[in-house]
């Protein structure tokens, strides 16, 4: 039997719009060409699950009315989702699930969504709607995507942000800063899918979890020329 | 401001339009016309005297727009209509422009315009259409209008501005949902499908649009799902639940890639169908069109006998010869639309040959994001031949790697249709899926060297 990694994937059926369903894809398929097998075990809400367990814990963008739908579930999870994060488990959170791993979301209409404060962010909707390709620089080299979204998102003071807009918005439509990072926890606006068309990002949560369970130092190298030319596309297209 | 000189001007901004090659100057006239005289199309639309009927939802527009088309012809009306896919407030203004002859006289007897979701609140108020039809709402280029809920909201508030008999799609949620927006309960005529033929392969489901209720947002339970979320839903938690449908498809005797034969009910009457467009979507289109058929008078028996010899709509669903190969066109713009192509067209071949021809311009969609969500990896025999090409063709190919299918990059549209009928063997089929712009592109191509019709006649 080989070794298994397990992937939480935060509620599937609310906060998965705009491909993110693609960064399961990419996690699943960059650890089983290198030979691991992979569980990616769905949290519904409602839905009793030991997230004790997960080696990565991943969740996507989603309408406005699957926040309010999954909001107090999430709560509810706080304190073992900080836990993990607190202990290094690898994370990557988009859009939707970004504003609501910070400290909250104030809607446009001034209803206030709490949030399990995993990131130092807060984020208040507004009318401006960021859409559009977006290039970060970023310590995991040039990223990619695509961003949808109203809200504004401000980090709070010593609060690293993932990377720095080349092209796009980003958390704000005046700042430059793009997402946020806190150990292992990466929050941001990228959908595209992010990870597919920035394997670096997604072979850091592999080696991350890797290392974690198993002691593995080092992964073996994919070669990428897909990935590559997609994300060279995708940066030279207008914002 | 005269008339006159505004339709005047307006036409000659279309003839140069087209004179100069930009096009079929299906957008421009509109678009000078509402800032000369902005009232000027719901003047217009007044003169037609059986009204105006109006068709929009996410999928299929333009295909039910066509079916409309040749049931009300079949049926002596004379039709005025914007054919071409060109469907914001321009393209309406544009298509009743350039029907007026300079007096403001028009020749048809009847408006059909295909309407953008977003766009029915600013021509309903003034087109005062007589009838509309919402088809389905799927996530489709939403980097233009933010979220499903909010599409929904747009339309409902097009529906509110009038008082026009509505036909909606029972087995969508959200779109039966719109109901609560008609100023009269009357108003209100729902199509639906009581069962699909057992055979009907199974397909994965990626996360559904709206198995939410549109009411109380509790988790809708399906006791049937034909696609998407499209099936037979009710709410556990308040009464919403599928309506009855006035005019039903009761049974479906067989469905394959040469389309469907069915039973469609309408009031007590059965009719039976010969339906030549495959695919359920295109099943859906065809009951909503014998819906507003029926609200117009039309009886089904006629309304069979038009559909049996219907031809697909401007790139929809094109099948022509090239070289001795037969290739189809089939139209890609979102999940839910690429999903039931593969699922009708490809995967039930055998080393199906497929040019995937993808783009990202704004009739495209500018976020190709949503190839993600289509589950490729059931869809695509792992024997497939698979070509990609267009803007966005590195990441259709992204997207195919990731489902364990090799595909190779074609940079030039016409370089990539030569190869894929190159790869066919002679006397065998080939699939061309392309995105809005790409489809345009391939299809001037492709008029090029078939005997298909150009597009800007």
């Amino acid at each position: 039997m080989s070794a298994e990694i397990v992937i939480a994937h935060l509620y599937p059926r609310e906060m998965s719009i705009y491909g993110d369903l693609g960064n399961v894809i990419a996690l699943r398929k960059r650890l089983e060409w290198r030979g691991y097998d992979v569980v990616v075990r769905p949290v519904e809400v409602g839905e009793p699950v030991d997230l004790t367990g997960a080696d990565i814990v991943f969740g996507g963008g989603g309408q406005d009315s699957g926040q309010l739908v999954i909001g107090a579930d999430l709560l509810a999870r706080g304190e073992s989702l900080r836990a993990l994060a607190a202990s290094g488990t690898p994370m990557l959170v988009i859009c939707g699930t970004y504003q609501l791993f910070g400290h909250g979301f104030t809607t446009i209409g001034g209803s206030e969504l709490p949030g399990i404060s995993v990131l130092g962010a807060r984020t208040v909707g507004s009318t401006v709607r960021m859409i559009g390709n977006v290039v970060v620089e970023s310590p995991f080299g040039r990223l990619v995507g695509f961003e949808n979204h109203s809200g504004q998102t401000t980090l709070d003071p010593g609060q690293e942000p993932l990377g720095t807009v080349t092209k796009g918005h980003g958390n704000t439509s005046t700042g430059h800063a793009e997402g946020a990072r806190t150990m292992n926890v990466i929050g941001t606006y990228l959908h595209g899918p992010i990870l597919p068309k920035n394997p670096r990002l997604a072979d850091h949560l592999i080696l991350t979890a890797l290392n974690r369970r198993f002691g593995v130092t080092e992964l073996a190298p994919l070669e990428d020329a897909v990935e590559h030319r997609a994300a060279d596309v995708a940066a030279q297209r207008p914002q | 401001m005269p008339l006159w000189f505004t339709l005047a001007v307006t036409k000659a901004a279309a003839m140069s339009s087209r004179l100069l090659g930009r096009g079929g100057g299906h957008a421009l006239p509109g678009l000078i016309a509402e800032r000369l005289d902005p009232g000027l199309a719901g003047r217009l639309a007044a003169r037609l005297p059986h009204g105006v009927i109006m068709v929009t939802g996410t999928n299929g527009k333009t295909t039910t727009t066509k079916l409309i088309a040749s049931i009300l012809e079949a049926s002596g009306e004379r039709v005025l209509t914007n054919s071409t896919g060109s469907n914001l407030k321009r393209g309406v203004t544009s298509a009743l422009i350039s029907a007026a002859h300079l007096s403001g006289r028009l020749d048809a007897t009847i408006g059909l315009f295909e309407v953008d979701e977003a766009s029915l609140r600013r021509v309903t108020g003034e087109l005062k259409p007589d009838h509309i039809v919402v088809l389905n709402l799927f996530r489709d280029q939403l980097d233009r209008y933010g979220e499903l809920d909010t599409t929904a909201a747009l339309i409902g508030e097009g529906i509110a501005a009038t008082t026009a008999q509505l036909y909606l799609n029972a087995d969508d949620p959200l779109v039966a949902s719109l109901s609560r927006y008609a100023p009269r309960a009357d108003l209100v005529h729902y199509f639906g499908v009581e069962e699909l033929p057992p055979d009907a392969p199974d397909v994965p489901q990626t996360a559904s649009d709206s198995d939410r209720c549109p009411v109380c947002r509790s988790r809708l339970v399906f006791s049937r799902t034909f696609y998407g979320h499209i099936g037979h839903y009710r709410c556990p938690t308040c009464d919403f639940a599928r309506p009855t449908p006035d005019v039903e498809v009761t049974e479906v005797t067989s469905a394959d890639a040469s389309g469907s034969r069915f039973t469609v009910a309408v009031g007590g009457e059965r009719t039976a169908v010969v339906f030549p467009l495959a695919g359920t979507y295109n099943m859906y289109n065809a009951l909503a069109a014998t819906s507003l058929a029926h609200g117009c008078g039309i009886a089904p028996a006629g309304v069979a006998e038009t559909l049996s010899t219907t031809v697909a709509a401007f790139g929809r669903v094109e099948e022509l010869t090239l070289g001795g190969r037969t290739l189809f066109l089939l139209l890609v713009k979102n999940p839910v639309g690429l999903t039931q192509v593969l699922e009708t067209f490809v995967s039930r071949e055998s080393a199906p040959h497929v040019l995937f021809a993808i783009s990202d311009l704004d009739a495209d969609g500018r976020d190709v994001s949503w190839l993600w969500d289509v589950p490729m990896e059931a869809l695509i025999p792992a024997d497939a031949v698979v070509l990609t090409t267009g803007i966005r063709g590195a990441d259709m190919t992204l997207r195919l790697h990731y489902a364990g299918i090799a595909a190779d990059e074609v940079d030039d549209f016409t370089v990539a249709v030569e190869r894929l009928v190159r790869e066919i063997p002679v006397g065998g089929t080939g699939y061309i899926l392309p995105t809005y712009t790409a489809m345009l592109a391939i299809r001037k191509m492709l008029a090029q060297r078939t005997s298909m019709q150009e597009v800007w006649r």
